[in-house]
């Protein structure tokens, strides 16, 4: 194993920080709603029925845990950290209906042992700082947030309790695509106008994370300033805009943040390589984003920023060592 | 991090100046300082969108292979020990300096160079590049004398792994030699 002094000179895991895992309870649950989201059997597979996107065909074999396991050892890594599809929106139900569905995705995810961490999952109406506890207290390496709930500064407000709470337990936030409580008009689109399955995520996740990363710099860095933060999918590009940012009188600090982390999730060497002209090596980790898409290699700009990505940065992010000395 | 407020790329001259007023504030980088023998270690003490500043700690046969930095201008403060660089010159011997503690260099973006340990005692030396280092050029010769550019990450120049940092050592996986392995035999 590799050495990072940055790390605390611990031998370090290698990690991909961003993938999906949907244990059986969960399926089960989804399977016996009514009301959207659900899934159902459709011909030899499954089918997963959203509210604002199309209709996704799955396999339920991509969510088995020991096929995962052979995957991370094809992959190069000796584990992956697991997060709830925030797409689904079940964050966003009335707690009484998300309360099932999270409990069966977060336990479900506790119990898989070796070879897998958790992001833990918690409802959003409202949030509250008390299942942070909870989830951390289980073994969670730190909790997802979607987008959705923190593109804006009453978002952020809404989210404060939670987000002052990881900070209290100096754990990490990964900020996921996906819905919040409040409906953003025109999104059901993607379904009324037959859009295909890669729409959602080139236009609402983008815009999302893009929102999110902003009002994370704008209005949550100021309160939560030792919060360390992973952003899915590179914050859809959010840093690249920095110029523009200065040109309208935003807050670039952003930019030199220590604490705030970008995943690598679907993009590949030229899009990767721009982010880290504009954050430095230093803020990326490699997620994948499996099983929703095979991801490129994780060792795009070379081995050394490969290593970086998957072990020295992982660890700051997760908090093995203060992020940087001060 | 260093606090330091910066609303504009620098030139060469300001970097050095930055690099060298680090070298002699020993007490905002002196906790980092970590020498490994197997390879250079690093510790970023300050990056913004204009520039950035590491410490960078040599000892041994600690040695960079000639290498440009694309697009970025920058400077070099020995604060401890002592370094040699080298310029590239075809059809000569290197220009060479041997750069001691309280001594600075900078350099422009088009300049080829590599820096190696001088020996003897540990070295630490301060490096500020504006823009921030992104992509650099990683020099080697071919067998038949040709030189090749080979266009690296900064990462894979300043986090080599121990495998890469080791001079003449062998590329993992058949690649091309990257910066850390990079020799010209133009000495």
């Amino acid at each position: 194993m590799f050495m990072d002094i940055s790390a605390g000179g611990l031998p370090l895991t290698d990690t991909d920080v961003h993938q999906h895992l949907w244990p059986e309870s969960l399926i089960a649950a989804l399977a016996r709603r009514r009301e959207l989201p659900l899934v159902r059997r459709s011909g030899s597979g499954w089918v997963l029925r959203l509210r604002d996107e199309p209709e996704y065909r799955f396999d339920r074999r991509d969510h088995d845990p020991q096929a995962r396991r052979a995957q991370l050892e094809r992959d190069g890594v000796d584990r992956a950290l697991l997060a709830i599809s925030s797409p689904l929106g079940i964050e966003a139900l009335p707690r009484e209906e998300a309360g099932p569905l999270l409990a069966a995705h977060n336990r479900g995810l506790l119990e898989l042992g070796p070879g897998f961490g958790v992001w833990g999952a918690v409802a959003l109406r409202p949030p509250l700082a008390g299942d942070v506890d909870e989830l951390l207290d289980a073994g969670a390496v730190g909790v997802s947030l979607p987008a959705g709930a923190l593109r804006s500064r009453s978002g952020i407000d809404r989210c404060a309790g939670v987000l002052e709470r990881l900070e209290a337990h100096d754990a990490p936030l990964l900020i996921h695509p996906g819905p919040g409580p409040l409906r953003i008009p025109g999104r059901e689109g993607a379904i009324e106008g037959a859009m295909p399955s890669w729409w959602p995520a080139m236009t609402g996740y983008v815009a999302d994370m893009n929102a999110a990363w902003h009002a994370f710099i704008a209005f949550g860095r100021p309160r939560h300033p030792r919060l360390r933060v992973v952003f899915a999918m590179l914050a859809g590009g959010a840093p690249l805009h920095f110029e523009r940012l200065a040109a309208r009188g935003g807050p670039t600090g952003g930019l030199a943040d220590a604490g705030l982390f970008y995943d690598t999730s679907s993009y590949g060497t030229r899009t990767i390589d721009a982010v880290v002209r504009c954050v430095g090596i230093d803020q990326l980790v490699y997620g994948s984003d499996r099983p929703v898409v095979s991801p490129p290699a994780s060792s795009v700009l070379g081995p050394a920023a490969r290593k970086a990505m998957v072990a020295g940065n992982v660890a700051r992010l997760l908090g093995r060592k203060p992020v940087v000395a001060a | 991090m260093i606090d330091l407020r910066v609303e504009r790329d620098l030139t060469r001259e300001e970097l050095r100046a930055l690099a060298s007023d680090l070298a002699g504030r020993p007490g905002d980088w002196r906790h980092l300082v970590h020498h490994d023998p197997k390879l250079r270690t690093y510790a970023q003490l300050r990056r913004d969108e204009h520039v950035a500043v590491w410490l960078i700690c040599w000892m041994d046969d600690h040695d960079t292979g000639f290498h440009d930095h694309d697009v970025s201008c920058g400077a070099l403060a020995v604060a401890e020990g002592s370094v040699i660089e080298e310029r590239l010159a075809l059809g000569g011997s290197p220009l060479r300096q041997h750069v001691r503690a309280g001594d600075a260099i900078d350099f422009a973006a088009a300049d080829i160079h590599r820096v190696a340990h001088a020996g003897d005692g540990p070295a630490i030396t301060i490096n500020a590049y504006s823009p921030p280092l992104w992509r650099m050029g990683a020099y080697e010769t071919t067998s038949r004398g040709e030189l090749r550019r080979h266009s690296i990450s900064y990462v894979e120049e300043l986090r080599p792994l121990g495998g890469l940092a080791a001079p003449g050592s062998t590329p993992p996986e058949g690649e091309a030699v990257t910066s850390g392995t990079a020799r010209v035999a133009a000495r």
